[in-house]
């Protein structure tokens, strides 16, 4: 169970890089916080595993928006 | 360059191309082209039947011939409605000869209509039988030859079928059929004999080849069932290996092209068991069979309801099937998807426009400019930000050198910085995220909807679900020779690129030279990598580039304090 959580986090850690790596750099940028979304979900997924890190990394997401707050803004 | 950009852009140098290079492999797996039919060759006998008392299985013909001596060859009923013409043959009640008067094959003015149905001998046979397996009586079979109460099955004029057993039963089929797609079969068992029998009503769909079409990733061509509320998009391959059954209440089961299907769709109310698999004969079939017989007392009948649909998916009239009909899922006959909430809406709205305005290609630039607008209050704010952002990056430079070997520093003195200026935060990430879905079901919207299909544009465009064919590097058709797939690339394409193109340069200037030089590339990859869609799919991309360029214009002239250091560095250059 542990194995395959730590596969899933891989996984979603790729998809996230993925994003830096192409999509990103053709859109004009947009996070309203540092670190950004993406390099906050990568270490979220590191530190705190497939289900913790992706829930950590939603939220984040969910409150990047016009009304949302920004800044500084670390994984816990 | 830092050395951490340095690997960045190797890295990206790699994806990019392996995209670029290994795009016509992927492209032929998401979006391929379409394929010659396969070349079946017919050897052998009338294939045995595994298990006849719990198996229907259709027959297979002994060598393919011509289809109009084969159709000459048995007695008919005709079948005419306003969107259909064909015939059901008698020998073994079958609907083996059906065309779609409405759809064209191909954009030719002489072009045949398509043709869905062909019958057991000819090549690409596909038929539908209705059937009864019996216990205690002989039920008719194949070579069963039917009497009919008419000529001709019309929307107002049904049709009954109707044979004797030699077991003292009579077998009807009452066969009606609506102005569209959708025939109604009522089957009767009469039982004048003197003891009882049990029948099993089954239904069949037969097919000798797999669709022309090919399978997709966003698009599925090839069997389907409906079971226990859920759509099974079966691929050929998994039949390959091994019949997939699925026991329900309610559902259906047949064979779905890009546009066409073939359905046949039991009683919703009585348990069933549904199947698709391969015969030993290497056709393919879809069947379903009562879950459990139904007696018939002597001097009692029976009658069971079904229904076959043969035509194509026009979104409404499966909506309308499922709902007055009670047919599970119906609508599931075209692959959706995961977006299908917001597809729907999109599907109508465009279709509702192409109504109005009456050319496609104009109802999807009117599309694009509904959904640009609504998405326009974000981009607003994106783009008022990034301007004023363009305004402090000088001062942000200088930060990013004086910090660069701490990274967390940097970030919050950059952060410290957007107070100062006082320079909004940007939109942030969701309303980005967020878009995706939309353009996504855009996009399969125009792939899905058969309304696309065959319609014109202008000019050279005869076809909107097609690529471009008027390409660059044969001097427009002039030359007699077809390039390889990676620089099949049409005028359309192009036109996405210079839009594409300016529509980058209009973007503030990248933070550094690797970015610039990924924008500088960008606009001819993605020409590159679209040339393959339909040309529909790039007016939208191309309306939505100058919808961009139209918002940036816009913008400046909303802050006109932004414009000069455009215009400056556009000299520079």
């Amino acid at each position: 169970m542990r194995e395959v959580g730590a596969v899933i986090a891989r996984l979603l850690i790729l998809i996230a890089r993925f994003w830096q790596l192409v999509p990103s750099r053709i859109l004009p940028p947009s996070c309203r916080y540092a670190p950004s979304c993406s390099a906050y979900a990568i270490e979220a997924l590191r530190r705190y595993g497939a289900l913790k890190g992706s829930w950590l990394a939603l939220r984040r997401i969910l409150r990047c928006h016009p009304w949302g707050g920004h800044g500084y803004d670390p994984v816990p | 360059m830092k050395k951490d950009d340095q690997k960045n852009f190797v890295i990206f140098a790699v994806l990019a191309a392996l995209i670029l290079f290994g795009w016509p492999q992927i492209a032929h797996w998401f979006f391929p082209q379409q394929q010659p039919a396969p070349v079946r060759i017919e050897g052998g006998k009338t294939k045995p039947v595994a298990n006849p008392g719990a198996d229907p299985t259709a027959d297979s013909p002994k060598a393919l011939r011509d289809r109009q001596l084969v159709i000459a060859e048995t007695p008919r009923v005709a079948i005419e409605t306003p969107k259909l013409r064909g015939s059901i043959n008698l020998k073994g009640a079958r609907f083996d000869d059906l065309v779609l008067v409405q759809y064209a094959e191909t954009v030719a003015k002489n072009s045949p209509p398509i043709r869905l149905l062909s019958p057991s001998g000819a090549k690409g046979n596909y038929f539908a039988e209705f059937g009864w397996q019996g216990a205690g009586v002989q039920a008719p079979g194949p070579d069963t030859i039917w009497q009919a109460s008419g000529t001709k099955l019309t929307p107002t004029t049904p049709v009954t079928l109707s044979a004797q057993s030699a077991t003292g039963q009579v077998f009807r089929i009452e066969l009606s059929v609506d102005a569209n797609y959708m025939f109604n079969v009522r089957q009767t068992v009469a039982n004048l004999g003197t003891s009882p029998v049990s029948v099993t009503p089954y239904a069949l769909v037969s097919r000798a080849e797999k669709s022309t079409d090919v399978d997709q990733w966003a698009a599925h061509v090839g069997p389907i069932a409906v079971a226990q509320g859920g759509a099974n998009y079966v691929n050929y391959k998994d039949v390959d290996a091994g019949p997939q059954g699925f026991s329900t209440t309610g559902g259906w089961v047949g064979y779905t092209d890009h546009y066409w299907l073939t359905a046949v769709v039991p009683d919703q109310r009585m348990p069933v068991q549904l199947q698709q698999r391969q015969t030993p004969t290497k056709s393919y079939q879809a069947d379903y069979q009562l879950a459990s017989p139904l007696s018939v007392a002597p001097g009692k009948k029976i009658t069971y309801s079904s229904h076959f649909f043969a035509g194509a998916k026009e979104v409404k009239l499966l909506e309308d099937y499922q709902d007055k009909l009670g047919i599970a899922k119906f609508d599931r006959a075209i692959d959706w998807g995961w977006f299908g909430i917001i597809e729907q809406p999109i599907f109508y709205y465009l279709d509702w426009l192409f109504r109005m305005v009456g050319n496609f290609g104009v109802a999807i630039i009117l599309l694009t400019i509904t959904i640009r607008g609504l998405l326009f209050p974000i981009a607003q704010r994106q783009f008022a930000s990034m301007a004023k952002m363009r305004a402090v990056q000088p001062k942000m430079k200088a930060l990013q050198e004086r910090h660069k070997d701490d990274k967390t520093r940097q970030q919050q003195e950059i952060m410290k910085l957007y107070k100062e200026e006082k320079v909004n935060p940007l939109a942030g990430c969701l309303p980005i995220l967020l878009q995706i879905p939309i353009m996504f079901a855009l996009y399969k919207v125009l792939l899905l909807t058969i309304e696309m299909r065959h319609q014109p544009f202008v000019a050279w465009i005869r076809d909107l679900s097609a690529p471009d064919p008027l390409l660059v590097l044969n001097l427009f058709g002039l030359l007699n020779f077809t390039p390889p797939s990676f620089l099949a690339i049409g005028v359309v394409p192009i036109l996405l690129g210079i839009s594409m193109f300016f529509q980058f340069k209009l973007n503030p200037a990248p933070m550094d030279d690797m970015q610039k030089q990924i924008f500088s590339i960008m606009p001819w990859m993605l020409m590159f990598l679209m040339a393959p869609f339909a040309v529909g799919l790039q007016v939208y991309w191309i309306t939505s580039n100058v919808l961009t360029m139209a918002q940036q214009w816009l913008l400046y002239q909303q802050h006109p304090a932004l414009k000069e250091p455009v215009k400056k560095e556009a000299k520079a250059k």
